[in-house]
């Protein structure tokens, strides 16, 4: 996994003051944004734009090598039960490319 | 503040400032087990798990405190959409549903209302998650999803009477501040039975140890069922809505749920059966110290420690195997801050061989609860409780 983190000066001179009182009325953060690469391959860039209308996609680099059928279930959980506006064929291409680069090995 | 920070935790807080400093400087030979740390605002540097939203995890050695300190507790949202901006002037919580009257009821409101304070852990459901085998998907947890922090606020009960709820509500539930990022999406709103949640205990907190909530952890305020698994625990409330009928909303309905059996746990890898909403928190005993990796010399003191903790039932007693299960001691059991709480415990130790020792802990709780030997199983990865095991090298 390949990934890179945004530093912004901004956050962390923000994190240095947020330990006092919130004396203001208006209490505000700024949150880093962060960069995860998914590793190359057919159908990456579906997967990257697609998952990330919700989500970071950490959420899949965070996962253990899942079987077809594991991830198979995830994506149609993410789409019927989650609410994901993905089509059929995007599900398949995502579904193909998380197997091949985030799945288990036929030995597994 | 005080904290207790081991050579390598320091090691790996330089490593992410450094790594936060370069733009793509991160070594590229992360492994898919490795993580690595993240800051936050108002947090200090804790294991990321996620960043939009962000799912936040705590080291090891905080745990050697008996109090987390606010910049240390798990950071843990369920949609993108999360409030990094609160204005209190502006700010209500809303009370109404089948009440006598609504409330909208500004913070110096709550603060008006008789304040109490205990301390208790707030623990995930799905920490320990990734322990699980056959491994489940979700947030993929160690142990660290959790924290024992005095919380301060109002009784939801009080609340509830100013309201004055109407004969023949039955659920209560509780919307926050966060919203999905889609329409399709559900939105994340828990609920309690009515019984529950006019239990004495059962907070609306303003103060995390005596200091406002951490944006991340639900400022200006959210609820805490004592006992109970963080998911109840919502997160800058906005919404209290009595309920007539009983609440179906996804979060309650669909997810959160466990097997409708003693043990909330299947055969590995069969399909869920019957389930019902997951509520109080299993028994567990944590080892803090060592690390699985530390150095221990042989023929000289030692003292193993940890914590433990139940589900609102405290903690009759802690015992530690340093013969992999064979013998079970008594550890010491320090500070009690009540039923809520975790204690932490410890067990003086002098390995008398070199050579490779299993160190176990498990507790029990007050009415007799304890840990199983082997993990028990269930689709969603929740109720972990497992008993430690760790391998340790003595030289």
């Amino acid at each position: 996994m390949k990934s890179y983190i945004f530093p912004t000066i901004a956050v962390l001179i923000l994190a240095g003051f947020a330990h006092g009182a919130p004396d203001a009325t208006v209490h505000s953060i700024s949150l880093p944004s962060i960069h995860i690469e998914l590793k190359q391959g057919a159908g990456r860039q579906k997967t990257e734009t697609l998952c990330a209308i919700c989500h970071s996609v950490d959420y899949i680099t965070m996962q253990p090598n899942f079987s077809r059928a594991v991830w198979t279930a995830e994506v149609n959980k993410m789409i019927k039960v989650m609410g994901a506006p993905i089509n059929e064929q995007d599900a398949k291409t995502i579904t193909d490319y998380l197997v091949t680069e985030y799945g288990a090995r036929p030995s597994q | 503040m005080k904290r207790e920070f081991s050579r390598r935790d320091f090691l790996r807080v330089a490593g992410a400032f450094s790594a936060m400093s370069a733009i793509g400087g991160l070594p590229s030979a992360l492994t898919a087990d490795e993580r690595r740390l993240a800051q936050f605002p108002e947090k200090t540097s804790l294991i990321l798990l996620t960043s939009r939203p962000p799912q936040l995890e705590t080291p090891l050695a905080y745990f050697n405190e008996l109090i987390t300190p606010n910049d240390a507790v798990f950071v843990r949202w369920h949609l993108s959409s999360i409030p990094t901006s609160v204005n209190l002037s502006e700010w209500r919580l809303k009370v109404g549903g089948n009440t006598e009257r609504q409330l909208e009821l500004s913070m110096d409101d709550l603060r008006r209302f008789e304040k109490v304070s205990y301390t208790a852990v707030m623990q995930c459901s799905g920490n320990g998650r990734s322990f699980f085998s056959p491994r489940v998907p979700g947030g993929q947890w160690k142990n660290r999803a959790m924290a024992n922090v005095t919380w301060s606020g109002v009784r939801l009960k009080d609340i509830l009477n100013r309201a004055g709820i109407k004969a023949g509500s039955v659920d209560i539930s509780f919307d926050g501040l966060d919203a999905p990022p889609l329409p399709s999406v559900p939105d994340l709103v828990k609920s309690l039975p009515v019984d529950k949640a006019m239990e004495d205990d059962i907070i609306v907190a303003y103060e995390m140890n005596g200091k406002y909530l951490p944006m991340l952890n639900g400022f200006p305020a959210r609820l805490i069922v004592p006992g109970w698994y963080a998911t109840y625990w919502v997160k800058s409330l906005k919404d209290i809505t009595v309920l007539s009928k009983p609440f179906e909303g996804f979060w309650m309905k669909t997810a959160y749920r466990i097997p409708d059996n003693p043990c909330g746990c299947l055969l590995p890898g069969s399909p869920p059966g019957k389930t019902v909403p997951i509520n109080k928190m299993t028994t567990r005993s944590i080892i803090v110290n060592p690390p699985a990796d530390a150095p221990i010399e042989v023929n000289k003191p030692f003292e193993i420690s940890g914590i433990a903790f139940s589900g609102g039932y405290g903690v009759r007693d802690a015992l530690v195997s340093v013969d992999g299960g064979r013998v079970w001691n008594e550890a010491r059991l320090g500070k009690d801050l009540g039923k809520y709480s975790w204690v932490r415990w410890r067990y003086p130790w002098r390995p008398e061989k070199a050579g490779a020792y299993t160190l176990m802990a498990r507790a029990t709780n007050s009415v007799g609860e304890s840990q199983p030997l082997e993990g028990l199983w269930n689709p969603s990865g929740f109720l972990w409780n497992k008993i430690e095991r760790i391998e340790v090298m003595v030289r």
